[in-house]
């Protein structure tokens, strides 16, 4: 039964805080977002510094597309589905590397690196000459543009310019990263996966409510190095939080990172948000900020960004972190699978010693062994299973923190709400969600997302 | 010094260095963390790289190295927060536990200068988690080994999986 666009319409009620849970599981649902947001959206692809010399080749995914990046002679970056013209199979099967062509390895068909085709087994033998070979190149992505070296790439030859895409919300976020300095990717993709909707991993960027939880054990014995560094010890209002024990979550634990500081939340068009710590708040993340006081940094971020400590998520599925820099990539492979990417970046200019330092830290917290994150897959799993049951997937999902008291303050073009934690970042994902599966075209879905003046 | 003398020497080096990495497994799969952690000296490196799918004529990149970003690039001190997370009670990843067994085989002595000796081993690391969760994982080791007292402790150890794309949501265990 093909699901309406009226049905979408009341799969998420931002007014009163709920979700379907149907979202999290049904194939019907998984393929009308391939085709209405994947289809679509801007996607970031990868970072101009992982492919610096000609021929430098990144396999990256739109969707259920595998498409090669790959740095052209002119050093232009190009990006073509990985696929071959003739029989559709793969003309590169490396993730990444150097290539002087791509040769498909069925039947011989073999391209430039520019995408054209080249070379034809049998050209004269057997095709009498009589192939278009012009016709025939790598099929190029629809758009392809970059924003201070992240590489974005988009299916739709409609869509709008990357730059207005991001808006001044998807700009801060990647530019939370840029404007450390010299920016690029330390060699080291981090990929796993987890069995998880997608959308469940991307509203946990802006969820300060569960890290106390979550990450207690973490918190517990300071993972991250943070609170010993700060000299840090909080606790939150853990009442009647007990475990199966019996035992008070929160009476043995000491150092636990409570998240009962000044937050803020910023809403973008399309979907962009960013949620979490200001950099003045007890909850900051970061060891270091001086580098927010450089002018470059001043300039890039401007008054309110400059103080934005939070988590970006460039819609849908780019997650910025900033301690250390990172871009957290979600892929959903199908409505239970999401494939995870971390791409870490640190300043070109620091020593081999600082790189390897900030390397070590993007292992120690993120990823599949990350003291934080091997945690958060074993509740997005559960909450995936636990929800598509007859019965379990009739019960909303409660999204309701803060509701109706979400103040919007519209300055510098952004969009903010103060306050403590809330669930207002992952209302607004969820909103921009269903108008993206709902809306016919740019300008509704535009129109849409512009924040109002309470959430 | 005879060459048969030389051949039990060989032998009986063999058998206590795979007595050692058996115990050590053991521990492991028993949840012995502390005494696990026991076994590795204080200035040692416990290191996983990410593993690439590369052509051939790029096999040079197929491992990460130091100073890169890895699956696991632990000093000592970093082993000990995470087994001290894992002892908390509220590493849920691990609670309920994860069941786990792992076989270690073809166990070779590839050096020894007398002091420490360089070891490789292939294992196979099973888990099931919850109720139908299975994970799997096979690999390689390379392992420097300390002559300590009577046995061993783990001065190095670089651990290679056969998968590039993890697929497991986590790497919760020890390898």
């Amino acid at each position: 039964m093909a699901i309406s666009r009226g049905d979408i319409e009341h799969l998420v009620s931002d007014e009163r805080g709920e979700l379907d849970r149907r979202i999290f599981s049904d194939d019907e649902i998984f393929e009308l977002e391939m085709e209405r947001i994947f289809g679509k959206a801007w996607l970031f692809l990868c970072h101009e510094s992982q492919i610096p010399a000609q021929g430098d080749f990144f396999e990256s995914v739109m969707g259920r597309d595998n498409v090669l990046v790959v740095r052209q002679k002119d050093g232009s970056v190009r990006a073509f589905i990985n696929s071959c013209t003739h029989r559709g199979n793969a003309v590169c099967r490396a993730e990444e590397g150097n290539a002087r062509s791509f040769l498909c390895t069925y039947h011989g068909w073999s391209y430039g690196i520019d995408g054209t085709l080249k070379g034809v087994p049998g050209y004269k033998t057997f095709y009498d000459g009589q192939l278009d070979k012009s016709e025939l190149g790598l099929r190029h992505i629809a758009r392809l543009d970059t924003y201070h070296g992240f590489v974005f790439g988009s299916h739709d030859a409609s869509a709008p310019a990357l730059v207005d895409y991001l808006g001044p919300t998807g700009r801060l976020g990647l530019d939370l990263i840029a404007a450390r300095g010299d920016m690029e990717v330390i060699p080291g993709i981090q990929k796993f996966v987890v069995d998880c909707n997608w959308k469940v991993t991307v509203d946990n960027v802006f969820d300060w409510y569960h890290p106390q939880v979550s990450h207690a054990s973490a918190t517990m014995v300071d993972a991250t190095g943070r609170d010993r560094h700060q000299g840090r010890h909080r606790t939150l209002d853990m009442a009647g939080v007990d475990m199966e024990s019996g035992e008070s979550l929160a009476a043995t634990v000491s150092g636990i990172s409570a998240t009962d500081f000044d937050q803020v939340v910023l809403l973008g068009e399309f979907g962009h948000g960013i949620g979490g710590p200001t950099t003045s708040s007890t909850g900051a993340v970061e060891f270091d900020d001086s580098w927010r006081r450089t002018e470059r940094a001043q300039t890039l971020l401007g008054p309110v960004g400059v103080s934005v400590g939070g988590h970006p998520n460039i819609f849908p599925t780019a997650w910025v972190t900033m301690a250390p820099s990172q871009i957290s990539l979600r892929i959903p492979r199908s409505a239970t699978s999401t494939e995870i990417w971390w791409f870490s970046f640190v300043d070109a200019a620091l020593s081999p010693e600082q790189k390897a330092f900030q390397a070590r830290i993007a292992t120690r917290i993120f990823g599949p062994s990350g003291l934080l994150e091997q945690d958060d897959g074993e509740n997005w799993v559960q909450v995936t299973m636990q929800s598509r049951g007859a019965a379990s997937r009739g019960i909303k999902h409660t999204m309701s923190m803060g509701i109706g008291r979400g103040a919007v303050i519209h300055e510098a073009g952004l969009h903010r709400i103060e306050g403590t934690t809330s669930e207002h970042g992952q209302r607004w994902m969820y909103r921009a969600w269903r108008e993206w599966m709902t809306a016919e075209t740019w300008d509704e879905l535009r129109e849409a997302t512009v924040p109002g003046d309470v959430l | 010094m005879s060459g048969l003398d030389d051949r039990v020497a060989a032998m009986l080096r063999q058998h206590e260095v795979e007595q050692f990495l058996y115990h050590e497994a053991a521990l492991l799969d028993a949840h012995e963390y502390a005494a696990w952690l026991d076994l590795f000296s204080d200035d040692t490196h416990y290191f996983m790289p990410i593993r690439r799918t590369v052509s051939h004529k790029d096999a040079d990149r197929e491992f990460t190295r130091p100073g890169q970003v890895a699956y696991f690039d632990d000093p000592k001190a970093l082993l000990r927060v995470r087994v001290d997370k894992l002892l908390t009670g509220r590493s849920w990843s691990e609670d309920p536990p994860s069941r786990t067994r792992r076989l270690i085989t073809n166990v070779r002595v590839l050096a020894d200068n007398g002091a420490e000796l360089e070891i490789a081993s292939n294992f196979h690391l099973y888990r099931t988690r919850l109720k139908s969760e299975e994970d799997s994982w096979i690999g390689s080791r390379r392992d420097v080994l300390r002559r300590h007292d009577d046995s061993f402790l783990i001065a190095r150890r670089e651990i290679r999986l056969e998968q590039t794309v993890i697929l497991s949501r986590n790497l919760s265990n020890f390898f």
